[in-house]
């Protein structure tokens, strides 16, 4: 106890050095224009940016991606309220009260409640990772090499079956991910595999090349499939931006809600923000004294939304940093930030020197939420101008970041032609209903598989009983049936909720489309 | 719900994973064929179970095309030209190096994509600077000189 109090401690003077302010500073508000742009995701935006923390301490690299996470999570709001666009899937609920608030004239409070909700919303969630992470990570501790088989298993279903319209397809795109997975030297053998003549190759396939290809890369060509649209224009804030002690009083109730809701959510492998804030949503209809004011403007709504989709984002690192679960596409391109820093996450990012480091992140993953508010109470009036900014020229742009991007992390040529690979695979993945998200996971997760697998058969030689020899291997096969099973109950309360919260607001179909199909002078 | 033949592209392209990797597999040593094998037949299989449910949703639903709404709203004339852009800017950046290719490619596809030249002024001034500061002086990446421009220095020098 005293000695995680000891690091919790020195984790937050690690995290005060001026450096970590600056990287905090900087990537909450690179991720908040990111956010409030539609069209580009957190996993996206966090995908780009990976390269640029080659570079930088394990910390600093970690803190740099956390900010651009919650800064992009908060950032759609901005464009929610204001354009009624949400800027990422999980603003799409915010939309709903948040533009009715700017059509009455109170965009300055509606932008004001989301800062304050999200701020809390990301800060009580720092909570249970505290709490929760060493837990589990002792518990993983216990793990040996047939546990490691039935994990990596168990990410792979999860992932594949909640984030894909199709639980078959999805397992698909899990498995060709892990028949890539087999390219580069084999873990055991170190004999060489379908490395095509490239030595490059030898390691593997570059995660991040393809974690730009499949999230960066790809989006780029689904940007540039569409007629390029002119977005609304975003509506003038007249009010100040800020909220009152009577608004205050009554959020507090919503936001207390939804931070449990979206922690809940988080930790749920499979689970994401664009479930959340529309639970978060429902609840504060549920529960709110002023009923007729929703879908007309109620400041419950936009609280209940955004502190539900910030709570989020702690909760979804646990199972990441404890198992090496990510349960969602932002937190599987934050697992190769952790990777490409050399670390591999599990119970040794809790131990020794290592244990240092991960709670620096978690020092910086609290004080991001204060540049979260402040930036995000300064800034909203400026992102929102940026929010306007072309698909034509976010195309270029992007495909420029992606190419330097994969170049930077080894000098090498290869890794551009692997990232672009990725991107044509990612572009035909999305179009066809796969999973890119399944295909990354299986790249990290299928070499630790592997390993799991001929190490348990080497150690038995040869007998498959190993595989079912201990309870938590049973508890982890059971996981995996759930993992299958999930997306069909994931489905049922995402249509519940999003039918609950009034019915047109599809967040898949917010994220892409751009609504501009209405005269947006009448409001300024 | 019923069978979209765009499906058959899906599934066409994972047997031709499986058969490729396949192929190579018994080209390797056998000590490092186990693990191909295994997740080559765990594609096969779920490929093949999705032929089932094709087949199953043909039977009882019918069939549709799927390829409209796949890509509805899908202009070729803007998307080839960009893509074939994308491509030479790699080819390009090989021979002549980033910052180069980086003009030409962003003046290209922003004059092709009509955005008004004040704004790709603004735009080239500022990739400029994010790349050159961030990789060159930040993260101190040579970025690629190209082969031709690295021949023209030596010349010069």
């Amino acid at each position: 106890m005293l000695e995680t109090l000891g690091l919790m401690g020195a984790g937050f003077l690690h995290a005060l050095t001026p450096i970590n302010i600056l990287a905090m500073a900087a990537s909450t508000a690179i991720g908040i224009i990111i956010g409030c742009l539609p069209g580009l995701s957190a996993a996206m935006g966090v995908a780009l940016l990976l390269p640029m923390t080659f570079t930088m301490s394990a910390d600093t690299g970690l803190i740099v991606l956390g900010g651009i996470y919650c800064g992009a999570i908060f950032g759609g709001s901005i464009s929610a309220i204001l354009i009624h666009t949400p800027g990422t899937p999980a603003s799409a609920a915010t939309a709903i009260e948040g533009y009715q608030m700017t059509l009455k004239g109170q965009a300055g409070r509606a932008l004001a409640t989301a800062c304050y909700a999200s701020f809390w919303g990301g800060l009580l969630s720092c909570i249970s990772l505290y709490f929760f992470a060493p837990l589990l990570a002792q518990l993983a501790m216990q793990f040996k090499s047939p546990e490691y088989f039935w994990l990596s298993l168990f990410g792979l279903t999860i992932i594949a079956g909640v984030s894909s319209k199709s639980l078959l397809k999805g397992l698909m795109s899990g498995a060709l991910g892990l028949v890539l997975s087999t390219i580069g030297a084999d873990p055991l053998a170190g004999v060489p595999r379908f490395m095509f003549g490239q030595n490059s190759l030898y390691e593997g396939i570059n995660t991040t090349c393809a974690l730009i290809g499949l999230f960066s890369m790809s989006q780029a060509l689904i940007l540039a499939e569409t007629a390029i649209k002119q977005r609304a224009k975003a509506a003038k804030v007249k009010d100040k931006l800020m909220i009152g002690r009577e608004d205050i009083k009554r959020i507090t109730p919503t936001i207390l809600r939804s931070w449990i809701i979206g922690n809940v959510i988080g930790i749920l492998p499979g689970a994401g923000a664009s479930i959340a804030c529309f639970m978060g949503y429902n609840s504060a209809q549920q529960f709110s004294k002023h009923k007729e004011e929703f879908g007309h403007g109620a400041i419950e709504g936009v609280a209940g939304s955004e502190a539900a989709n910030n709570a989020v984002t702690g909760g979804s690192l646990i199972p990441m940093l404890t198992l090496g679960i990510p349960g969602e596409s932002v937190t599987a391109v934050l697992m190769g930030g952790l990777i490409i820093q050399g670390l591999t996450p599990g119970p040794d990012l809790f131990v020794g020197e290592t244990a240092k480091m991960t709670y620096t992140f978690f020092a910086g993953f609290v004080l991001i939420q204060f540049f979260m508010l402040a930036i995000g109470l300064i800034g909203c009036k400026g992102f929102a101008k940026i929010s306007r900014l072309s698909d034509a020229i976010l195309i270029p742009c992007i495909v420029v970041l992606c190419v330097v991007g994969s170049y930077a992390i080894r000098k090498n040529m290869i890794d551009v032609i692997v990232m672009m690979i990725f991107g044509g695979l990612g572009y035909f993945m999305r179009k066809f209903d796969l999973n890119t998200a399944a295909v990354v996971l299986a790249l990290i997760l299928g070499p630790i598989g592997e390993r799991g697998l001929r190490r348990s058969l080497l150690l038995s030689g040869g007998d498959i009983s190993i595989l079912f020899s201990s309870v938590i291997c049973w508890v982890l096969i059971a996981l995996c049936v759930f993992g299958i099973l999930s997306p069909i109950l994931m489905n049922k309360m995402e249509a519940r909720s999003i039918a609950k919260a009034g019915g047109d607001m599809d967040a898949d179909e917010m994220f892409t489309e751009d609504h501009v199909d209405y005269d947006s002078d009448h409001i300024e | 719900m019923k069978m979209k033949k765009s499906d058959l592209i899906v599934v066409i392209l994972m047997y031709v994973v499986c058969g490729f990797f396949g192929v190579l597999t018994t080209g390797l040593k056998p000590e490092a064929q186990t693990y191909p094998w295994f997740v080559i037949c765990i594609l096969f299989v779920l490929t093949t179970l999705y032929v089932i449910k094709m087949a199953v949703a043909a039977k009882k639903h019918g069939v549709e095309s799927g390829f409209n709404e796949i890509f509805e709203g899908f202009l070729p004339k803007q998307f080839w030209p960009i893509v074939v852009m994308t491509v030479l800017y790699v080819i390009v950046m090989y021979y002549m190096g980033f910052y180069v290719a980086t003009v030409l490619y962003l003046v290209g596809t922003l004059l092709y994509l009509k955005i008004p030249k004040w704004q790709i002024l603004i735009i080239l001034v500022v990739m400029f600077c994010l790349t050159y500061g961030a990789f060159t002086l930040f993260l101190k990446v040579k970025l690629p000189q190209g082969v031709w421009m690295k021949a023209l220095l030596k010349l010069l020098k």
